[in-house]
């Protein structure tokens, strides 16, 4: 579907509204936006200023999620600007010990969203939501697709409120057919500049393994995350969509390519000692998080193929080692191949 | 961004190395600041140059191609200058050339590259021998009906199961594999009681077992792939010596809904060997849920012997392939929803299975016997 099967009225030219404009999807998507001339005009919304340099077209308006009359102050500003698409982006990338507020934001941040998308309704919505929400279990198929139950995590409070952020969005959908809503669920997202739970677990020069297991794991690069992005705010598809990257690789895989050292520690090693780093904030992923190294939560990309048009272009090897900042040329597999 | 008219195909092929930014270009929007870091490491290749295409062969023209390359730079450039977080501290370890070796070590037996269901080639060809020595040498498999396997498209291979550890279907695997004419590969569905096993679980994801979920059978069926089920699952793997060679109920019929929705034939397979190869004499329960297993199997040799009491005795194999049964022509992908029919054509086909394994043991002189011989 080209861009320009939107339809969009002459003259006028869109208005988009984004909340958690200072986190990188948000960023990424004002920088395009601003590029499109089908969009007239920007609201970046946000508890601060974005970093990008607002150049006439994004106009930054502090608004707090965590307030709680804040759902009147959006509709005011939803039904001023007339804003015609809204993208619900206000997510924390990685777990906080401030869970309380993480909830407030989340969770309720969203229902204030929708409280004002009830009020003033704008023709799309756009929620930037993660794959983890399909929690990692044992009964997992090796592809999830967007069907499946969101079953998050049994003591993870970073992807439960997404599951439960989320299971309101799918409610709204339901209940205003007026409203296009559409969900997109990021498979983690690597690449040079993203920072996220996997970026900094990946940053550190050593990770554990669950001694014995090795799950299947699946990223998809910064720059396919945003086109995607770009592509659900263009197009008029509705319903969730999994964004992933192009193929799998194994934990240990993952590791041997960025040069990680892998600690193999048996279960109750790895969860006691995780508890302590956790509770000492010592590192930044939560005890839940070694679900992921033990079970699988790969999603499967068909759909948004199918009707988002999106298509990611690059590799699993190729996000990795741009995560990394490695030449293609310069790849450790061509050492080793080079050596067998 | 629109497609450009005027601009040909010819112009994009013709540069001399699309994959390097134009130097006008550059110099035009970045001046005279100090370029050398894109020479070495931010080179993203010529797939990030093109902006995305949905649906085909699109060739990009000029004018999207500079502006992505130019985005990409310029978003490069200014993360270069003011870096939100140390990015040098994560790319580059301490003792860079001690890392490069590490990376290099290891990734030694692996390849970078695994399909979809974690299959990794480089794996497979790693542990080769080991089926190689077991089918030929260890159990003397005599495979037969080979040729009812097709050389291309769905198939749904279905196996009796026994003994500890899936060596069957690892043999079933290898027969196809070493003597069918196109060495296709069968991806054998695991039971989760297996697949979960550590160090075990991993080992067969990568070397072609798929976790057995009728979500993933349906999707490797409609890849045609050849899949190979054991519908007795852990209850034929539980089963005692006394017990032998005496097929338990097939499931829930699942593997006959699968044939059915997926046009894929049954070719039904006899295996018979493994029981003699891990007899289980008795089965302990009581300690065994603590450690993640169903039970704990005791064997002639198992657990006396230790962990090497876990490798098979020497019994003699005979593989059987069938004829393929057409369900999906026969009934219709409909029939999938009936299930007394599913019922009866699982027991047709277990009751098919059973009299295959029973002209084999006629034939056997004895479970041992060529073993004496060599």
């Amino acid at each position: 579907m080209p861009p320009s099967a939107t339809t969009t009225p002459a003259g006028t030219g869109r208005v988009v509204a984004v909340t958690g404009a200072c986190t990188f999807l948000g960023g990424e998507l004002l920088r395009r936006l601003e590029e499109d001339p089908k969009y007239s005009r920007v609201l970046a919304l946000d508890i601060r200023p974005p970093a990008l340099a607002p150049g006439g077209k994004v106009e930054y308006v502090k608004i707090d999620l965590t307030q709680p009359t804040v759902d009147g102050e959006l509709a005011t500003l939803l039904e001023r600007h007339q804003v015609d698409t809204f993208v619900h982006g206000a997510f924390l990338s990685h777990p906080t010990h401030a869970a309380d507020w993480a909830h407030e934001l989340e969770d309720v941040g969203t229902m204030h969203v929708l409280n004002a998308c009830a009020g003033v309704a704008p023709r799309r919505l756009v929620m930037i939501s993660t794959s983890l929400v399909y929690g990692a279990h044992p009964k997992n198929p090796n592809f999830l697709t967007e069907d499946a139950e969101l079953k998050g995590h049994r003591d993870s409070r970073f992807v439960n409120d997404k599951v439960r952020a989320e299971r309101q969005v799918q409610r709204f959908a339901k209940e205003h057919a007026n409203v296009e809503v559409c969900i997109l669920r990021f498979a983690p997202i690597l690449g040079p500049t993203v920072s996220n739970m996997y970026t900094r677990f990946f940053s550190r020069p050593i990770a554990p393994v669950m001694m014995g297991h090795d799950p299947l794991m699946q990223f998809v690069h910064e720059q396919d995350a945003a086109y995607a992005l770009v592509r659900a705010v263009d197009s008029r598809a509705t319903g969730a969509f999994n964004i992933v990257g192009k193929g799998v690789l194994p934990y240990t895989t993952v590791l041997a390519l960025l040069g990680r050292v892998p600690v193999p520690m048996p279960q109750f090693v790895a969860r006691q000692l995780s508890k302590v780093l956790w509770a000492t904030q010592l590192v930044g992923s939560p005890p839940s998080f070694l679900d992921f190294l033990l079970y699988l939560c790969v999603a499967d990309g068909a759909r948004a193929r199918r009707e988002l048009g999106f298509a990611p272009r690059l590799s699993i090897k190729r996000t990795i080692l741009d995560f990394l900042g490695v030449a293609p040329e310069d790849g450790a597999t061509d050492a080793a191949i080079a050596q067998a | 961004m629109n497609d450009d008219d005027d601009d040909t195909n010819d112009e994009w092929y013709g540069e001399a190395d699309p994959r390097v930014p134009d130097a006008a270009s550059v110099d035009r929007i970045f001046g005279d600041r100090d370029l050398g870091f894109l020479e070495d490491d931010v080179y993203l290749g010529e797939e990030a140059m093109i902006p995305h295409e949905l649906g085909g062969s699109h060739v990009p023209s000029r004018g999207e191609r500079e502006s992505a390359e130019l985005r990409e730079l310029e978003r490069r450039m200014e993360q270069h200058r003011t870096p939100v977080f140390p990015i040098d501290l994560r790319r580059r370890l301490p003792l860079e050339a001690v890392w490069r070796r590490w990376r290099a070590l290891a990734m030694w037996g692996r390849s970078d590259v695994v399909d979809d269901f974690g299959r990794d080639p480089r794996a497979t060809a790693r542990w080769e021998w080991l089926f190689e020595f077991l089918y030929s040498k260890w159990f003397r498999v005599q495979a037969s009906g080979l040729e009812h396997i097709p050389s291309r498209g769905r198939a749904l291979l279905v196996a009796n199961h026994a003994g500890s550890l899936p060596y069957d279907s690892a043999m079933v695997m290898h027969a196809v594999r070493r003597d069918h004419p196109s060495r296709r590969d069968v991806r054998p569905l695991v039971e989760d009681t297996v697949f979960h096993l550590p160090f075990l679980g991993p080992i067969m994801n990568r070397i072609g077992g798929v976790r057995a979920d009728p979500e993933n059978a349906e999707r490797l069926l409609m890849k045609d792939e050849l899949v190979a089920v054991f519908p007795e699952g852990e209850k034929g793997m539980g089963k005692l010596w006394k017990d032998r060679y005496r097929l338990q109920r097939f499931g829930r019929g699942g593997f006959v809904k699968l044939a059915l929705r997926t046009g894929a034939p049954i070719i039904p397979v006899a295996v018979v060997g493994a029981e003699e190869a891990a007899p289980m004499l008795g089965k302990i329960t009581w300690f065994a849920k603590n450690i993640g297993i169903p039970w704990i199997p005791v064997t002639p040799t198992f657990p006396w012997l230790g962990p090497a009491g876990l490798l098979p005795l020497p019994s003699k194999w005979y593989v059987q392939f069938g004829a393929p049964i057409d369900l999906g022509k026969a009934h219709g992908a409909a029939a999938a929803e009936d299930r007394l029919l599913v019922n009866r054509l699982a027991d047709q086909i277990r009751t098919q299975i059973q009299t295959m394994i029973e002209g084999l043991l006629g034939k056997r002189r004895s479970p041992v016997f060529p073993a004496f011989l060599g």
